[in-house]
């Protein structure tokens, strides 16, 4: 008895979305036809990316571990933009504009776009940024840091069901990417991708980032609506076929079992599970993390790495 | 594989009696073949039809039991490709490779002593794998007579069988070098009764060994699918969960068996979430293991039932009865975020967990599980009402609504505080509102 697999054949596909434009040296993510992963049986033009995440001020609450390989450019962003391109390697650079938010510095939209600028000139990779968090602070830094920058195709992350106008305005008047933020939820996750279209945000510029749990810390949730989400998309469901992005390096880094050892372990199971789900934007921290994940999505995709 | 509603009617005698409760032979087909009703109900029923319908119910992965006593683990039994269409029932098994140490008897009572609880599961050495040498029998024994299920990672035939005779009545699991030749092995696996793993250059081939290893009698296979780097891994596993489920070839129902050398973390991740059932796994640091039963933990948990933690009053740091009481619920991760959160906070507390049946908090209020009553009751039970003498407790911000009720069932002059609604807000209200206020 001989035995074919037949491969999967599906209606639909992932949208291909490109990262940063203008001075950006531009990344395009999705375009795959298959369950992830499952280059034997479908293809896929892009392969799985890795940012590495800075901060505009020094982060309080990284640990001892993941500092270190930051030592001397915390709170840096421009230097530390540059680490984490030239010798880390990052595909992306995720600043986190933790510094903005109205308990840890305050810091104005003004003092945001200036960071962010500095870290445009400093590096040629996409640029994701993130915002404080919920509340009227996000738009603000965001709606300001989105002008400045106009037509870089900056990843701005992130709008939500409850406040998503402000910031598609913005992304759509000066050419930037948007991420769409859902609490672990398809539903949800689906309704913010209507809502994004009706405010005439085209969809070829969004991300779905379905809200990472990390290894210990829901870690299966994240991963069972992910597979949901990618099998919807392959269904043929258009309003859940962006590539999805996961914060994986601010989750299991979160852990409070990182905090004696094996937190790079603990970042890599993480990051890895969320690929075989369907994660195509991972944001790391620790760069060791990094290398590991490469050289294995090197295997599927090919590249140097690939032993 | 599975029946359809017309091969079954084909099997039932067709008179049409409604002894079975159904007007006709085809609707009761129906049903049986959608597997809502069992073949019982038909008095007529052949003892082909009761045979051939055993078979299709059959589970596409057999379960297979390695080891004796209470440490023994049955792997396989698996119905799904995704967790979420129902669950993944058997926790793979994360075997420790004993390699040869002169201090061979303390290694193996530190593993049988080693017990870490995480959310409600105890995590432990599922077993031991023996890798052939001139002194492995001896090891075998001591692993098994320490109750530990043992897999034997063979390299001959005649070391295969000097350690499977030694406990053969300890059932262990046979497993010969990838791309040994089987007959030897497979011999031996079948006249002791014991499991046996199986493995190919490919899919055809290990389907072939599989069938093989049955015809000449063993009762229990595991298969041990090629890949020399992830992505080919990744493939076999698919294609053999997938041959399964679709039964596409009977040679690939059965569980999968992995070796992780040191250093390969990465692999014992894709195996874990990818339908591996059992793990050799050679560590020398040990910082693997925490990741990788939590990571298991997390797969194998049913997408139905949360996890959910023990009940009772949770100290963090060392509180006394000054420190502040928080109340929350038991589902784990509602107690990992808000734990996490006050241990970042630096200051010493209580947290209440009480028993909403593993929902969050919200969840929880709206299905009754966190009204006030039932908070005091929990809190009486558990004497979280003796540890503290401020007379406060502290409630997610979600549920204020609940905390005239609680004040009243609680009584004797308590008073509920209502925190923030979100766990990453407790440090400054711990600081802006607990620290000033009431000290």
């Amino acid at each position: 008895m001989s035995l074919e697999l037949k491969p999967k054949r599906w209606a639909g596909a992932i949208r291909e979305v490109t990262l940063g434009s203008g001075s950006r040296r531009p990344v395009t993510v999705g375009g795959g036809n298959g369950l992830p992963l499952h280059t034997f049986e479908a293809s896929f033009p892009h392969r799985p990316v890795f940012a590495l995440e800075i901060t505009d001020v020094a982060p309080p609450r990284w640990i001892d571990t993941v500092r270190q390989p930051w030592n001397g450019v915390l709170g840096q962003p421009a230097a530390a933009a540059r680490r984490a391109v030239d010798e880390f390697g990052a595909d992306l650079v995720m600043l986190h504009l933790m510094g903005t938010h109205p308990d840890r510095g305050n810091r104005s939209p003004d003092d945001a776009a200036a960071d962010v600028r500095a870290v445009l000139e400093s590096v040629r990779v996409p640029l994701i940024v993130k915002g404080p968090g919920a509340g009227p602070k996000q738009n603000d830094v965001l709606a300001r840091v989105a002008e400045e920058c106009q037509g870089e195709g900056l990843v701005l992350h992130s709008a939500c069901q409850e406040e998503y106008k402000t910031l598609a305005a913005v992304a759509v008047a000066y050419g930037h990417v948007l991420v769409a933020e859902s609490p672990i939820d398809m539903n949800i996750a689906k309704q913010l991708n209507i809502l994004l279209s009706d405010a005439s945000m085209d969809l070829r510029h969004t991300l779905i980032d379905p809200l990472t749990g990390g290894l210990g810390y829901g870690l299966e949730y994240t991963y069972s609506v992910m597979e949901r989400i990618r099998l919807a998309a392959l269904g043929g469901d258009a309003m859940l076929s962006s590539p999805m992005i996961c914060l994986v390096g601010e989750e299991a880094w979160k852990a409070k079992e990182v905090k004696v050892s094996g937190g790079v372990h603990w970042e890599v199971a993480t990051a890895l599970t969320l690929i075989e789900a369907g994660a195509e934007v991972l944001v790391l921290r620790h760069p060791e993390a990094l290398a590991r994940l490469r050289k294995q999505v090197d295997c599927w995709f090919g590249g140097e790495t690939c032993r | 594989m599975p029946l359809t509603g017309l091969q079954v009617f084909k099997l039932l005698p067709n008179t049409n009696c409604r002894e079975c409760g159904y007007p006709t032979c085809l609707a009761f087909a129906m049903k049986l073949a959608a597997g809502k009703e069992s073949l019982e109900k038909c008095p007529y029923a052949s003892p082909e039809a009761c045979a051939a319908l055993g078979a299709a119910s059959a589970p596409p992965i057999r379960g297979v039991t390695i080891g004796r006593g209470p440490r023994a683990i049955t792997v396989g039994e698996e119905t799904v490709f995704f967790r979420h269409e129902k669950t993944f029932v058997r926790r793979p098994g994360l075997f420790r490779v004993l390699n040869p140490a002169s201090d061979r008897d303390t290694l193996l009572d530190s593993w049988r002593a080693l017990r870490i609880d995480r959310a409600g599961e105890t995590f432990q050495v599922d077993g031991v794998a023996i890798p052939e040498s001139p002194g492995s029998p001896d090891d075998a024994a001591a692993a098994a007579e320490r109750g530990f299920p043992v897999a034997l990672l063979a390299a001959t035939p005649q070391g295969a069988s000097a350690m499977a005779e030694r406990i053969k009545d300890h059932r262990p699991l046979l497993v010969p070098p990838p791309g040994a030749d089987l007959g030897a092995y497979a011999g031996l696996a079948a006249r002791l009764g014991v499991p046996l793993v199986v493995s190919g250059a490919d899919l055809n081939a290990l389907a072939t060994a599989a069938m093989d290893a049955t015809r000449a009698g063993v009762a229990d296979i595991l298969l041990e699918p090629p890949g020399a780097d992830l992505c080919g891994l990744h493939h076999n596993l698919s294609g053999i969960r997938r041959c399964a489920l679709d039964r596409i070839h009977p040679g690939l129902g059965h569980p999968v068996f992995l070796r992780i050398a040191a250093g390969e973390f990465e692999k014992a991740v894709l195996g874990i979430t990818k339908f591996a059932s059992l793990l050799a796994i050679e560590d020398h640091g040990g910082e693997t293991w925490l990741p990788l039963w939590t990571l298991r933990q997390n797969i194998y948990t049913d997408p139905q039932k949360p996890l959910q933690m023990q009940p009772g009053v949770y100290s963090i740091g060392e509180p006394d009865a000054k420190s502040p009481l928080l109340v929350t619920t038991n589902f784990s991760l509602t107690y990992f975020i808000v734990s996490t959160e006050l241990e970042a906070t630096g200051l010493a507390c209580h947290l209440a967990v009480v028993d909403a049946e593993g929902l969050s908090v919200l969840t929880a209020w709206s299905a009754g599980k966190f009204s006030g009553d039932r908070v005091a009751k929990s809190l009486r039970a558990m004497q979280a009402t003796e540890r503290v003498s401020h007379r406060t407790a502290i409630i997610p911000g979600y549920v204020s609504v609940i905390s005239g009720e609680l004040e009243d069932a609680l009584g004797d002059g308590w008073r509920v505080l209502v925190g923030p609604q979100e766990a990453s807000d407790i440090a400054p209200f711990l600081r802006d509102v607990w620290e000033t206020v009431f000290r």
